[in-house]
């Protein structure tokens, strides 16, 4: 290391000389043909100290995007095909659209009119009836005329608009022309720093592909934007032709076979399963009636003292006034008993949740393959519309609390388990080496280690459980949930403001005071 | 010396999916580290390691960091398994341990301090030392007692029911120390211990450490990347580079014959006044030709540093002794080319 630092000789930046050699050795291997010019288009570039550009590459200029395609610089393709193809589409407009078509045909049908009111004018007897038509249909003639001179109009504009046209695909040439050049050497200066993955120099496929996609795309737009009456085919998917092709017959479509036949496979899976499923049912309800019956069976004062004591030891004075103040509201509003049993629902849904979500989380924490497996499932979960799976589950589970238990697990439980594996692969690895070095067996580390250190993560992914499957709650009232949900249902089906208003806020209360509580009680002496 | 606590012979580590092979292939055809990488794709972590630590001794095995001499350490208490040879702790080949019995031999019998002090944040200071016993299940009251006398030893009396993030570095690092002697270990692993420190503390710690290892007997592998380090700690060093063990030896031969370039380049720059001894650059007593009458006398084991103090006052050179006996003489040139590292006159 001592005879490398001895030999280098320091220069003043000033007089530091550009040596190009070796960048134009790179830049020939990254271009491909045509390297001269682009090796010299380079060194202007990177002899530039202003923003205005200062080369033309003229191909790219006469060829627009499909010089970009066979550079494979595509943000720029995409982008120039766009606005070439817009300017083109004014062009055509000018050149052979019909601008005035429709006042034409407007006027058209306006002098037929007034033709029809002549004739009546010429059959009628009474003078009163003469004189009216023929003013009738002066008046339509003349509105006639103005049509066409707006036609008329409209066909002097076409030649602006061709004009337009031009003037626009000439400035979009030139600014291909000159920034081409500064575009294609940030292309190159990306694949510098990751050649693997930047695509370089000029490959017959790219090119091909350019002109399909040219040819493909700029045709068809500028046909459907110029021609007055383009082809049906054109202008929305023929679907009956297209499944009475795949289907052979046109009795009936793509779509009502596709759903009858999931819909006889859902029906058979359900009466196969039908034990499970009831078990599962089965199980849940008793989950549930357990705690209905601790929240809505013992006497209310107990449980409203129950919870306001455990809110004030969780999470201190100030969110134990505000838990009375919540429970005060829902009690005097009468919404205590279905507030009681969407607690109930709730804690149920959580419960579960938690139940299965933390082993789940702790399996996935561990085990990177089982992770990259479930995370598309997880996502799903999360993702697909609530609404969707509550026909399925109507169809497994049936309807009323239950089922909407199910559907807002499906809902909840994501977060936990993605923050308990998050935690997990959180715990620092010198602190479970250290454990294992003094003979901690795998129970251990994890009972000893990994879960209290995952801890405050598994408690963010509990909240975020109890918050989700708060919001869920109303949602389920759509399968024969109960609780505030259902209230708050009815008032949306009677546009009722006033009870909806007021149940909204009795849920909104319910979670806030849940998440005070929860988080009062997470919040340990060593994580703040 | 004595018998011997740990004992590899011939251990090899090789890193990857295909590590079999390439071992089977060194071991025929001779390749080499970059070869294995080339042909396999496989990393050598340690080639054929081999030493033997006795009872009592602070073996140090110093290198820069990627030159696997964490890897080595792990393979005593086989947090890492080797992949070729063999690992003696106490008579007890390691490889040849069930879980059950590992786990036991890490429990009693390996103490580990890792650089990054490794404490559990959520468990007291009392709780993280009394760890090792609690995994092997002993009652609350037999390990608190034994956690704050492991304290004791480290001074860390009144900080008990502290948290770590309460502590400072240095002291965490000796709750770290606290917790490897817990449970009275007869062997210490000890990993970079004090590298995350500030220099002040790490030279408190350095000398609080060999004297509590002095005290207790503990057979003590020490890793650093501090020549320094190892110099005023070990009783041997092994010097790791890219795996490999270039020198064993005590601090004295390391820094008066390093065995190639790379370890003179390291031991360049270490003071040898109280390293090197007045035995090792001594001439005889007949090359002396002047009087020796009145000379100043030293044992054979003074350091440069005593000797040059004998020296200040007079104009004769210093006889050497031992047991009494005149057996050489260290005159003023030898003895300055001795502080400069044993050059040739």
């Amino acid at each position: 290391m001592t005879d490398t630092t001895g030999e280098l000789k320091v220069t003043a930046a000033s007089d530091i000389e550009v040596d190009r050699d070796e960048l134009d050795a790179s830049i020939n291997q990254f271009v491909g043909p045509s390297g001269s010019y682009y090796t010299a288009a380079f060194h202007k570039i990177h002899e530039a100290t202003g923003l205005l550009p200062n080369t033309f590459n003229i191909w790219a200029a006469v060829l627009g995007p499909l010089w970009s395609a066979s550079r494979a610089i595509w943000g720029m393709f995409w982008g120039f095909l766009i606005l070439e193809i817009i300017a083109w589409v004014q062009i055509g407009r000018g050149a052979w659209g019909d601008p005035g078509a429709e006042f034409v045909e407007r006027a058209q049908g306006q002098q037929n009119r007034a033709d029809e009111f002549m004739q009546r004018a010429a059959e009628a007897t009474e003078a009163s009836d003469v004189e009216r038509f023929e003013r009738l249909a002066e008046n339509i003639g003349k509105a006639a005329q103005t049509n066409l001179d707006r036609a008329a109009a409209a066909q002097a504009e076409a030649f602006g608009i061709m004009l337009t046209g031009l003037l626009l695909l000439l400035a979009f040439k030139l600014v291909q022309g000159f920034y081409a050049d500064r575009v294609y050497e940030r292309q190159y200066s990306r694949w510098r720093i990751d050649p693997a993955s930047t695509e370089s120099g000029r490959s017959t496929r790219n090119t091909v592909l350019g002109i399909v996609l040219v040819a493909a795309i700029g045709p068809l737009i500028v046909y459907k934007f110029t021609v007055n009456a383009s082809l049906a085919m054109l202008d929305a998917f023929p679907e009956q032709q297209a499944s009475a092709m795949i289907l052979g017959h046109s009795d009936t479509t793509l779509f009502a076979t596709v759903a009858n036949w999931m819909e006889a496979r859902i029906d058979a899976a359900a009466i196969a399963g039908g034990d499970v499923f009831d078990g599962i049912v089965a199980g849940v309800r008793s989950v549930l009636d357990a705690l209905t019956i601790a929240l809505i069976g013992s006497p209310w004062p107990v449980v409203m003292l129950v919870i306001c004591v455990t809110a004030w030891r969780a999470a201190g004075p100030r969110v134990a006034i505000f838990t009375a103040a919540a429970l005060a509201y829902t009690a005097l509003l009468g919404y205590w008993e279905i507030a009681m049993e969407t607690v109930a629902l709730v804690g149920a849904a959580v419960l579960l949740c938690v139940v299965i979500g933390i082993p789940l989380g702790i399996w996935f924490g561990k085990s990177m393959r089982a992770y990259k497996t479930a995370e598309p499932v997880l996502d799903l979960m999360q993702t697909l519309p609530a609404f969707v799976y509550l026909i399925p589950i109507i169809a497994f589970f049936g309807t009323g609390n239950p089922p909407g238990i199910l559907a807002t697990i499906i809902f909840g439980m994501p977060p936990v388990i993605r923050l308990t594996a998050l935690g997990m692969r959180g715990v620092p690895e010198s602190i479970k080496e250290a454990a294992v070095a003094f003979g901690a067996s795998r129970w251990q580390l994890l009972k000893d280690v990994e879960i209290p250190l995952a801890l405050p993560s598994i408690m963010t992914g509990v909240n975020q459980t109890i918050l989700m499957c708060l919001s869920m709650v109303v949602i389920i009232s759509l399968i024969g949930g109960g609780g505030l949900g259902k209230e708050i249902l009815e008032a949306l089906q009677y546009a009722a403001k006033g009870p909806g208003l007021l149940g909204g806020f009795a849920i909104l209360f319910l979670a806030m005071v849940m998440d005070r509580i929860v988080q009062g009680a997470f919040r340990r002496a060593d994580q703040d | 010396m004595s018998e011997s606590v740990v004992k590899l012979t011939d251990v090899w580590k090789i890193f990857g999916d295909r590590a079999a092979e390439a071992m089977a292939a060194v071991k025929s055809e001779g390749i080499g580290k970059p070869e294995v990488l080339e042909r396999f794709g496989c990393v050598v972590g340690v080639q054929s390691a081999t030493f033997d630590v006795p009872r009592g001794e602070i073996f140090c095995i110093m290198g820069l960091s990627g030159s696997g001499k964490s890897t080595l350490v792990r393979h005593v208490n086989r947090l890492i398994e080797p992949t070729s040879g063999n690992i003696e702790i106490l008579g007890q080949d390691v490889s040849a341990m069930s879980e059950a019995e590992l786990r036991a031999v890490r429990a009693t019998k390996i103490g580990m301090v890792f650089q990054h002090m490794a404490l559990m944040p959520h468990r007291s200071v009392r709780d993280n030392v009394a760890y090792p016993l609690e995994i092997r299940k002993v009652s609350k009251a037999k390990r608190w007692a034994v956690s704050d006398h492991a304290l004791e030893l480290v001074n860390l009396v009144g900080y008990e029911d502290r948290l770590p993030k309460e502590l400072s570095g240095g002291m965490q690092q000796r709750v770290g120390i606290a917790r490897a002697l817990a449970s009275d270990p007869e062997i210490l692993l000890m990993d970079e211990p004090f590298s995350a420190l500030d220099p002040l503390i790490r030279m408190q710690l350095q000398d609080q450490f060999k004297a509590l290892v002095a005290q207790l007997q503990k057979t003590t592998l020490f890793i650093t990347h501090d020549l320094d380090e190892a110099i005023r700690i070990g009783h041997r060093i092994a010097i790791m580079k890219d795996g490999l063990i270039v020198q064993i030896g005590t601090p004295e031969e390391i820094v008066m014959n390093p065995a190639d370039e790379y370890v003179r380049e390291f031991v360049q720059g270490i003071s040898k006044l109280k390293l090197v001894k007045a035995h090792s650059i001594m001439e005889p007593l007949d090359s002396y030709s002047g009087s020796l009458k009145g000379a100043p006398r030293a044992d054979e084991g003074a350091d440069l540093d005593q000797l040059i103090d004998l020296a200040v006052d007079t104009d004769k050179p210093v006889v050497i002794t031992d047991s009494g006996k005149d057996i050489g003489v260290v005159t003023k040139p030898r003895l300055l080319r001795g502080i400069q590292g044993g050059k040739d006159d």
